[in-house]
């Protein structure tokens, strides 16, 4: 697919006349390489994924995919705990995170004053720098406590009728798992989103101040709008994030096997899981079980994507639409 | 180099040249030692790690060979071992079945004996104040004990007040030594225990959160009023954590020393050809001396291929490990190995050629 663009792009776009440059051809070769290489990579992966899950796809077949349940000592394993851990953490994390990393941008663009944007800018985008154990650490030290003293048992006298906001039991939960990977995916966001704010034109925004808008209605009928492709895009990467973080998640989540509708309980993911057990598995099963359980997540994370794409490719048309009109 | 000029000083300036390749190479980890002389590379047990952190430049300074070691876990080591990317892998529970297949040819060597030991977070109870025997242990993980308070834990502490605290608990979520002794100890002091969940370096567990790591157990615990867990000993003494008493078949609330677990191990008269000796919950001693014992008590082993480029390296390594290496690991928590496993594991160490 992505040999196909290269080719397209050059053709669409002739450096000069229509003469072929020797620079052209190497453009067009180093790139259709690189391209197939990455197709390839990907391609081999997903083979030797599923290759290592042949055992356990043998013996669970595609009942794995449904089955709760992980036991070692008895050599019966399932992925829906961990797949359910996985969306219910991820898709919630990007739900915090979203509107927060647009509000970051927004400020960072728009409103803050000159002095402080530089400085804050800088510090969001250290915290993406923290390794993730770090976080991770600093999760079941630091943020875990407060969680359970604090934030849970008001979370659940506020809002305990819906029964996502259960009982308080530990500080490590989903929930716990959920503000973390928040924590991670917030400056991926909104530094991309920061960088498409400020790539809107000035007439753009100057046109619709001068027509009487508020600042508000502006950054509403233009700014969204003209970022909105891109916005979805940097919270597919967030999202993509969040699906695949191991070890800050591995950390906070409790490890527990099973799928509780209360985020204060814990529970565990498809990565996090892989990461806790892959190095000390005790059977070629439970290895096989992980791999399978790695090839669960590589689909998913293919679902998502394409869905993203989808969301993104619309989001565009309507920005193109949004833009002309503006 | 700080130490360099007593490298000089003790020893010859072939091995003070090993050292300082040693000090330099020690931060390549998991890196193969291919052919490189007097080099041995090893991966695994993160239990055993203090003990190789110490044997590592005592080795080099002694007998000028350099041993680098990974602390990446024993699941870890044993893969290692088993696609020969080390010279040695180390582990604290024996190999299963499966790996010692996959491992074609592989021997366990036990060459250090140290414990795991429960902690926990309870408010208003210090360090080694709380009393606890193997069935309650096992109820309370089984997740039928739930409150602190509660009649079970109450009998075996008269005179503790002991709040109504919910209990917490935390067991480790990565395959680990520490989860098999903690298990295979609790499968024999609880049927129950046994037919529901068994033993393994990671299991089903019924109830509580997961630690990765003794880092992340030791963490959940310090961070949760209420818990309970379980650590490498050694890892107990960095952390600061309050430890439990455990009460041993014979009737004593013990604690985990160099003599309690020196005792646990004298027990064994006999070892198997597989090297395979679990010394959890040994039984009632005959006599007073040995009535301290500690009920999780574990050997950890190291894992060689029998035939190997290395031997002799690993021979002389090993051999070394077995007597000199012992006093200095003491403070640690790693009692000196007894003399019937000394001598098996010199007979298997016989058997490993080039």
């Amino acid at each position: 697919m992505s040999t196909v663009d290269a080719t397209g792009e050059t053709a669409r776009r002739p450096l000069t006349g229509r003469r072929v440059h020797v620079g052209d051809l190497l453009l067009q070769g180093v790139a259709g390489v690189a391209a197939a290489a990455a197709t390839l990579l990907v391609v081999l992966i997903a083979y030797k994924v599923v290759d290592g899950a042949r055992p356990a796809i043998e013996q669970f077949g595609a009942g794995f995919v449904g089955h709760v349940g992980w036991d070692p000592v008895k050599k019966s394993f399932g992925g829906a705990s961990f797949l359910y851990g996985t969306a219910v953490t991820s898709a919630f994390a990007l739900l915090l995170a979203g509107p927060l990393a647009m509000g970051v941008a927004l400020f960072l663009t728009e409103l803050a004053p000159s002095g402080i944007r530089a400085p804050v800018t800088a510090l969001v985008e250290t915290l993406a720098a923290i390794p993730s154990v770090v976080i991770g650490l600093w999760g079941i030290l630091v943020l875990g406590p407060v969680l359970r003293t604090d934030v849970m048992p008001f979370l659940h006298d506020t809002l305990g009728f819906i029964p996502l906001f259960g009982p308080t039991s530990t500080g490590s939960s989903l929930f716990t798992a959920i503000v973390v990977l928040t924590i991670m995916v917030l400056p991926i966001v909104s530094s991309i989103s920061r960088e498409l704010f400020l790539g809107v034109p000035d007439e753009l925004k100057d046109g619709a101040l001068a027509l009487g808008t508020t600042r508000w209605e502006m950054v509403r009928g233009v700014m969204f709008p003209y970022a909105r492709g891109g916005v979805a895009a940097a919270l597919i990467l967030g999202l993509g994030r969040a699906v695949g973080e191991a070890i800050a998640v591995t950390q906070v989540v409790g490890g527990f096997v099973g799928t509780p509708v209360n985020l204060f309980s814990p529970g565990d993911t498809l990565a996090s899981r892989i990461a806790a057990e892959y190095q000390g598995a005790a059977s070629n099963l439970q290895v096989a079980s992980l791999i399978y359980l790695g090839l669960i997540l590589l689909v998913f994370s293919l679902l998502v994507n394409l869905l993203a794409q989808w969301i993104v490719r619309r989001a565009a048309r309507r920005s193109g639409l949004a833009g002309a009109r503006a | 180099m700080p130490k360099s000029g007593s490298f000089i000083r003790t020893s010859t300036a072939l091995a003070a040249a090993a050292a300082v390749a040693a000090l330099s190479a020690g931060g390549a980890a998991g890196a193969p030692a291919k052919s490189s002389g007097g080099a041995l590379q090893g991966a695994g047990s993160s239990l055993v790690a203090p003990a190789l952190a110490i044997w590592g430049p005592l080795y080099s300074e002694a007998r000028g060979v350099t041993v680098n070691y990974s602390s990446v876990g024993s699941g870890a080591g044993i893969a290692a071992i088993t696609a020969r990317t080390v010279d040695f892998g180390a582990s604290d529970a024996p190999l299963t079945p499966d790996q010692t297949t996959a491992c074609k040819d592989c021997v366990q060597i036990p060459w250090a004996l140290t414990a795991t030991v429960p902690v926990f977070n309870v408010p208003g109870v210090k360090d080694i104040q709380l009393r606890l025997d193997g069935p309650t242990l096992a109820n309370i993980f089984l997740g039928k004990i739930t409150t602190w308070d509660a009649p079970a834990i109450k009998k075996l502490n008269a005179g503790l007040s002991l709040p109504s605290t919910k209990i917490t608990v935390v067991h480790r979520s990565d395959g680990s030594g520490d989860s098999y002794v903690f298990t295979d100890y609790l499968s024999k002091v609880s049927p129950a225990w046994k037919k529901q969940v068994g033993s393994a370096t990671s299991v089903d567990w019924p109830t509580g959160i997961g630690g990765k790591g003794n880092s992340g157990v030791a963490a959940a615990v310090a961070s949760t009023p209420g818990s309970i867990g379980y650590v490498s000993d050694a890892y107990v003494l960095q952390n600061h954590l309050a430890k439990a008493r455990l009460k041993n078949a014979s009737g004593r609330y013990t604690l985990p020393s160099i003599k309690s677990i020196g005792e646990a191990a004298s027990l064994v008269k006999s070892v198997p050809a597989d090297m395979n000796v679990s010394i959890t919950n040994p039984p009632k001693a005959a006599s007073r001396k040995l009535r301290d014992a500690w009920p999780l008590s574990t050997f950890t082993y190291i894992i060689v291929p029998h035939t190997t480029a290395k031997a002799k390296e690993i021979k002389n390594f090993v051999s070394w490990a077995l007597t000199h290496g012992q006093p200095p690991i003491r403070k640690y928590v790693f009692a000196p190995m007894p003399l019937v496993m000394v001598k098996a594991a010199n007979k298997a160490l016989a058997k490993v050629h080039s």
